[in-house]
């Protein structure tokens, strides 16, 4: 029988063959979800989605496109909102 | 033609983005040569969002020529200065002497007390520490007691 701390839906299952050649399951964490645009909702590209951590030892240009507005805003959004302050 | 030489824009894309430069030369329809607060370099257009001022420069002006125009406007002008490379440390490899062969019998003789002279050492050294570590936590009873008083 499972063990009841086991039975949480929020680790996920996974098969492993042992050296022994018995099949068992391992318990494993989620990773978090997808940063996404704070404006459009659209996936963003260049940020990992990882554990704390591991994003905690992350160099600051690794979690982020180097760009302003990176990690926060899709490029597009960031390109309207430029073009929208370069316009007053 | 908006993207004509001498217009300012503002950069749109790209890590340099809501920066201001000038179209200083025309490669293409879609391809222009851009400097003042930016990397000299090519950009698409569609990068570029043209604003009202435009400055009179030559064709291929020069980037000196380029910043004492934004300086008069109150611009800030990219400067990138030449990296300096520091001098690495050179190893100098320690010169074995090899001496002759006939000095053999004589190096026999020599090693043995060379090596009663490295234990007599080591046992001095042994004693030193002894020596150190008990006259430590003598300092330091005397430092409490006069903190006390």
């Amino acid at each position: 029988m499972v063990a009841g701390r086991y039975k949480s839906r929020t680790l996920r299952r996974k098969k492993v063959k042992t050296p022994g050649g018995r099949l068992t399951t391992h318990y494993l964490k989620r990773k978090p979800k997808k940063a996404h645009c704070a404006e459009c909702g659209v996936v963003l590209s260049g940020v990992p989605r990882e554990r704390p951590y591991i994003m905690r030892n992350l160099g600051k240009t690794k979690k982020r496109p180097e760009r302003p507005f990176g990690g926060m805003l899709c490029s597009k959004c960031s390109r309207d909102l430029i073009k929208k302050q370069a316009r007053k | 033609m908006v993207f004509e030489i001498g217009r300012v824009c503002v950069k749109i894309a790209g890590r340099d983005s809501n920066r201001r430069c000038v179209i200083v030369d025309t490669v293409d329809d879609k391809i222009v040569l851009i400097d003042g607060d930016v990397r000299r370099r090519k950009c698409n257009v569609i990068h570029l969002e043209p604003l009202d001022s435009v400055i009179k420069i030559k064709k291929g002006a020069s980037h000196s020529e380029v910043a004492k125009e934004f300086k008069d406007l109150g611009f800030n002008v990219w400067e990138t200065k030449p990296r300096k490379t520091a001098e690495r440390p050179k190893k100098v490899r320690k010169v074995k002497e090899k001496p002759a062969e006939e000095e053999k019998p004589a190096k026999k003789k020599a090693e043995k007390p060379k090596k009663e002279e490295k234990k007599e050492e080591a046992e001095e050294t042994e004693l030193e520490k002894i020596a150190e570590t008990e006259e430590k936590p003598k300092k330091k009873t005397v430092k409490k007691v006069a903190k006390k008083e």
